[in-house]
């Protein structure tokens, strides 16, 4: 059986050949040309593919012997080496020999600095990363989430013991980082802000006014649209901005401190990274959050009433409208939510950051972790203060 | 891997009248030296002279205000498109931190370039990252993380991805820097035994005096202040015969600091 296997490109690049022929338990493969990882590919599968079809039809690997032939080899690079060795181990795995025939001297350390090269093929038992069973996996998940839930109420303490430290000693908090970070949370978010609450109190303005107009009540859309805005959508609007804008910011910036030790040059330097790093963004989300929350609101309503005069609805009609029905419990509701989303998108953001690993990888999670956890705690703040609102009528 | 024409004397980097700087700032003006094929070429000098600088214009990061780098007669400066891609595949880089990917195992991270390069399968090419791995001592940590391993085997993990292409040339940027001296000596005779056994041409950016006695055939060393190179040869020989006192001043620093006596230590009093 006579099977040349050829990789041959178009141009002149360098090309390599195998030829395979095969009597019985008796095989040789010619091998030719420039061995490398561009001219090896198909051909080293092809000749692997040959190699196991005729030690299955010798019948017993064990007395196969494969001779290799180089004498046609003009370069042998790692990749030809592999080559050689894969076709050795295969070999030494069905009980048959190998010989290499007219290697050129110079190769044959580069082979034999592998040996035994039964190590360069790893067991299934030797891998570092073991599989673990369902159930210790849910043990794990069940652990970590505890572990998780543990560090959040110390942090929460944490916090609470800085707030209470600032208070205090209002003098020795940093207020200049507590300006920067609130001016890059705050100030650096109004447009991002305002075009979100504009286009919400658009399409809200809309739709209400589709449904209303059935009814010939589009002038009760001022009436829905400023509740639905003060008491829900503007806040919750502004802490999912904030969420994704400054709680990722936070952890990664807190996460790549991790990862320089600058936290641990903090510690060891007897400074609480809580009070350096968490207090002044912590106080700075407090303050952010309801006035970005207010101007959301303000923009959201304002849009509204742009949209209702294509409904032939004046201004002053929509205003009027709006102020008869929002009372300074509507707002302050809102405002008071989104003091809460405030805390916890600067908490959340803070403590992804001191959790970071080690590596760019480890920042980029805590990033993505940062933003999930806001949302979920956001979305449940929520849903627990509709709850009181239900029960309080607050 | 020993080539075709295993000529020792072929230069296989030429750089002609390279000027090193970024915008204004000229760090280094009309280079030229040649790197032979199979040798272990040092680039040193002090704290700020530019050697960094020089390695990131001779592998093509940055464009050099003129001059060129010619890699196996080929000029990377120039070279564009499929052309620059030939070259890059030419030369593999190991960088001051090793720049291994975190988000991958050493054999992902060596695999990786093969992947990109070569039609080859998996059990292949990786079996060819087993071998990169196993010639810096790092099989059995194939399934670690970077973030898993000491700072030198992350070194030996990026010459190990460096070497997956089997390029000609490796340029190493400053291997030793931030090792331990046992940790460093290890790495040096794993550069020497690479070289020695694949023939690979190596460049290398280092100011460790150790190092550089260990393993360098021929040094360039660079000088802030005349923004060129100030001596070029076999390290020994500048050492003992160098004319400039500012090369004999590099080399002997390290001597002199070992025969120094240490202030802190009371002096020994004669019986």
């Amino acid at each position: 059986m006579t099977q040349p296997i050829s990789m041959q490109p178009a141009n002149d690049a360098p090309h390599a050949l195998a030829d395979w022929h095969c009597d019985g338990a008796v095989a040789i493969l010619k091998l030719s040309g420039h061995l490398n990882a561009h001219t090896l590919s198909g051909l080293w599968s092809k000749a692997k593919d040959d190699q196991r079809a005729w030690l299955a039809q010798s019948g017993s690997g064990s007395g196969s012997h494969l001779t290799i032939d180089c004498q046609q080899v003009t370069y042998l690079d790692g990749a030809g080496i592999a080559f050689i060795i894969d076709l050795e181990h295969a070999q030494e795995a069905a009980g048959g020999q190998l010989t290499l025939a007219n290697l050129d001297a110079r190769y044959q350390p580069l082979i034999d600095q592998y040996r035994p090269i039964a190590n360069l093929f790893p067991s299934a038992d030797t891998n570092h990363h073991v599989h673990t069973s369902l159930i210790e996996r849910v043990g794990r998940g069940a652990y970590d989430l505890a572990e998780d839930a543990k560090q959040q109420t110390v942090f929460i303490g944490q916090i609470a013991s800085s707030i209470g430290w600032a208070i205090r000693h209002p003098r020795q908090v940093r207020w200049n980082d507590f300006i920067n970070v609130a001016v890059e949370a705050g100030v650096a978010a109004l447009p991002i802000v305002s075009l979100v609450a504009f286009l919400i109190g658009v399409i809200l303005a809309f739709q209400s006014a589709i449904g209303l107009k059935q009814f010939g009540a589009e002038t009760f859309v001022a009436n829905l649209v400023s509740l639905s805005i003060f008491r829900e959508l503007g806040p919750l609007m502004t802490a999912i901005l904030l969420a994704g804008r400054s709680s990722a910011a936070f952890a990664a910036e807190i996460g790549t401190m991790t990862v320089n030790n600058e936290v641990d040059a903090l510690v060891t330097g007897g400074i609480d990274p809580i009070r350096f790093l968490v207090l002044p963004r912590m106080l700075a989300g407090l303050l952010v959050a309801p006035i970005l929350s207010l101007f959301s609101d303000l923009i959201g309503v304002f849009a509204a009433s742009l949209t209702m005069l294509a409904y032939q609805i004046p201004f002053v009609t929509f205003y009027e409208a709006v102020l008869k029905t929002i009372h300074i419990n509507d707002i302050m509701s809102g405002l008071t939510k989104s003091l809460l989303f405030g805390l916890i998108i600067a908490g959340v953001g803070c403590l992804r950051g001191m959790q970071t690993g080690t590596g760019a990888a480890a920042v980029g999670l805590s990033a993505t972790r940062a933003v999930v956890s806001s949302l979920i705690l956001i979305v449940m703040v929520d849903g627990l203060f509709a709850y009181i609102s239900y029960k309080t009528g607050f | 891997m020993p080539t075709d024409q295993n000529n020792t004397t072929e230069s296989i980097i030429e750089v002609k009248d390279l000027t090193v700087g970024y915008g204004s700032n000229i760090v280094l003006q009309n280079l030229s030296f040649s790197v032979k094929r199979g040798e272990i070429f040092v680039i040193l000098g002090g704290s700020g002279c530019g050697k960094s600088s020089l390695l990131k214009n001779m592998i093509g990061l940055y464009d050099p205000p003129c001059g060129s780098v010619l890699i196996e007669g080929q000029n990377i400066v120039t070279a564009e498109g499929d052309a620059r891609q030939q070259i890059l595949t030419r030369f593999g880089v190991m960088y001051q931190q090793g720049a291994l990917f975190g988000s991958m195992n050493l054999l992902e991270n060596v695999r990786l370039f093969l992947e990109e390069y070569t039609q080859l399968n998996q059990d292949e090419m990786s079996l060819i990252a087993r071998c990169k791995l196993d010639l810096v001592g790092l099989l059995p940590f194939e399934s670690f993380m970077p973030s898993e391993i000491s700072g030198g085997m992350q070194k030996r993990a990026a010459i190990a991805r460096a070497m997956a292409l089997d390029p000609d040339i490796l340029f190493l940027d400053e291997p030793s820097a931030g090792l331990d001296p046992i940790t460093s000596a290890e790495l040096d005779q794993t550069i020497l035994s690479i070289s020695r056994n694949l023939g690979i041409t190596f460049v290398v950016v280092t100011h460790e005096l150790p190092s550089i006695y260990t393993i360098a055939d021929r040094i360039i060393m660079l000088d802030k202040d005349t923004k060129g190179i100030i001596a070029e040869g076999d390290p020994r020989w500048l050492r003992e015969h160098s004319d400039n006192p500012q090369v004999r001043k590099f080399f002997n620093r390290g001597a002199d600091a070992a025969h120094d006596t240490n202030p802190l230590q009371p002096a020994t009093i004669p019986a």
